[in-house]
């Protein structure tokens, strides 16, 4: 707490990061990444590895090229971009409305979280044999599975996160007369945003790997089936190269979506320690 | 009419543990008029933040009436505006936001709302801060938000709850002379709980002082020191010291709490 009745120091955050400081962070981001490779090429140079066990740099880049050339990539990656955007919005609008209702009632949270966190270790993955007999082979079963990945981790933390909101501040509500639903978008929905954003983040990340293990198994298309397909036709370069691309699709997802999401709800008000 | 009135207020509660039945409130009964300023002072842990609780609708007593224009109270409304402690303001929204808050809620149109936000955020100053977020303000001024926020809608009986217990000493003087500059231009009704003696001396018409649990009034005292009150002049006024020894012999020993004064 401040001495003096004025502003507190945080005022100048507000504003997003001005260009300079976020060059040299991308750089900075880059730096691993360069010398990763820098590695890798040099591995298998000086050791003489075939391309049958791991390619060389170039040639998974002759792969990647390869694959956008003959339209494969683009194929794939729209498939599972596709798939991955249907469950996850799917997810979003199933669990965090039933979040909300169960951090609402201590009754249902208490009746339902240790149901939750166990299906939190089960999700996804462990769901691909059940969901291709449901299912079938395709979409619907990739995109179940990308779904019930993200289900469980997204509940629980909107159960979470709203059962961190101070008593007072619903109280402070209902005192200015909001009632009923209202309570929910007014108060416990950005409440326990920081929380959902928490959750949004593991739960993509389980549905990011989840989508790529059903391709392999139930589809004919997407990242996954691409890695599927180049493991039997022993590629290594359109292996390592899917690899990369699935690596580099959840990089931008994180940056594109989450960190910006982040940057204008919970880090604009302050609440980000919450989580 | 009395604006409140409390009558033969009750509050038990049951020991989880124990089972046992526990009286936190014994027996309360106090009024407070249109435009009259009143604290409810008392000890640590006497219950008076529990009847402000139960005034504001939060919690639910075992016995007794509390009644705001004659009419029983039943949950949290907007006849009645609350200041916590914590402030409890909306994080995600803005001061302008906050303050406007009750008018949305009460369905009055924007524009009219940015009006008597305007007008409110002046009267507690902060004007020129409405695109700030609370974690961007002080302590001293999220609390006069908190203040603002119920202000604005105007409702029939303020409460607030030792709003200035967790605020540096300092700002703490500042935001009592302040506070009271505002009841004195604005005639609004207040129910103020605090364990600071000086405090409720200088703020209020009149003061209600608690017993040890389970509480009961201990006395009423009519506070006749002349408006405007200054802060610097009000306690050199002899009258300001009678008033502040008596309640502390009342509440037994001078020392009813480490931060009375």
């Amino acid at each position: 707490m401040t001495t003096i009745d004025s502003p507190a120091r945080s005022v100048g955050r507000v504003r997003p990061r001005p260009g300079p400081r976020r060059g040299t962070e991308a750089v900075w981001f880059a730096v691993p990444f360069v010398l990763l490779v820098a590695i890798w090429w040099l591995v298998v140079e000086v050791t003489g590895t075939t391309a049958r066990t791991f390619p060389q740099v170039t040639d998974a880049i002759a792969a990647l090229a390869e694959m956008a050339a003959s339209g494969d990539l683009a194929r794939h990656l729209g498939a599972s971009v596709q798939r991955m955007l249907i469950g996850a919005v799917l997810a979003v609008v199933t669990a965090i409305p039933f979040g909300i209702a169960l951090g609402s009632s201590p009754r249902l949270s208490a009746f339902f979280s240790p149901l939750l966190r166990f299906s939190v270790a089960l999700a996804g993955i462990a769901w691909i044999p059940i969901a291709t007999l449901w299912l079938g082979y395709g979409d619907r079963a990739v995109i179940f599975i990308v779904w019930n990945a993200m289900f469980f981790a997204l509940t629980y933390n909107t159960v979470l996160g709203v059962q961190q909101i101070p008593v007072q501040t619903v109280r402070a509500a209902r005192s200015m007369g909001t009632r009923g639903p209202r309570i929910v978008w007014e108060v416990l929905l950005p409440g326990a945003l920081p929380s959902i954003v928490t959750g949004l983040r593991i739960g993509l990340g389980y549905g990011w790997r989840g989508l790529v293990a059903a391709e392999i198994i139930a589809t004919n298309a997407g990242l996954g089936y691409a890695l599927f397909l180049a493991q039997s036709q022993f590629d290594t370069g359109v292996i390592i190269a899917s690899m990369v691309i699935i690596g580099v699709l959840w990089l931008l997802m994180d940056r594109l979506m989450l960190a910006p999401l982040e940057r204008r709800t919970v880090e604009r008000w302050g609440m980000k320690a919450v989580s | 009419m009395n604006t409140l009135e409390i009558n033969g207020l009750r509050k038990e509660y049951v020991d989880h543990y124990t089972g046992e039945t526990i009286p936190a409130i014994g027996e309360v009964t106090f009024s407070i008029g249109e435009g009259e300023f009143v604290s409810v002072l008392g000890p640590s842990g006497c219950g008076k933040t529990t009847v402000l609780n139960i005034v504001a609708g939060f919690i639910d007593h075992t016995a007794g009436d509390v009644l705001v224009h004659g009419r029983s109270v039943h949950g949290p409304g907007p006849d009645r505006g609350v200041v916590f402690q914590s402030h409890a303001l909306f994080p995600w929204k803005t001061v302008l936001g906050n303050v406007t808050f009750g008018l949305r809620m009460k369905g009055v149109p924007r524009a009219q709302r940015d009006v008597a936000a305007a007008d409110i955020l002046e009267l507690v100053g902060l004007s020129g801060f409405e695109r700030k977020y609370p974690h961007e303000l002080s302590g001293g001024m999220q609390q006069r938000l908190g203040l603002a926020r119920v202000l604005v809608n105007e409702p029939e009986v303020m409460l607030m709850d030792e709003p200035f217990a967790s605020i540096d000493a300092q700002t703490r003087r500042k935001l009592q002379q302040d506070l009271t500059e505002i009841f004195e231009k604005r005639r609004p009704t207040v129910f103020f709980v605090t364990h600071d003696i000086d405090e409720a001396v200088f703020l209020s018409d009149r003061v209600v002082v608690l017993s040890h649990r389970p509480s009961t009034v201990a006395e009423i005292i009519d506070i006749e020191l002349p408006r405007p009150r200054i802060w610097r002049e009000t306690v050199e006024d002899p009258r300001f010291r009678e008033y502040t020894h008596h309640i502390e012999e009342r509440l037994g020993g001078g020392e009813p709490d480490a931060q009375a004064g």
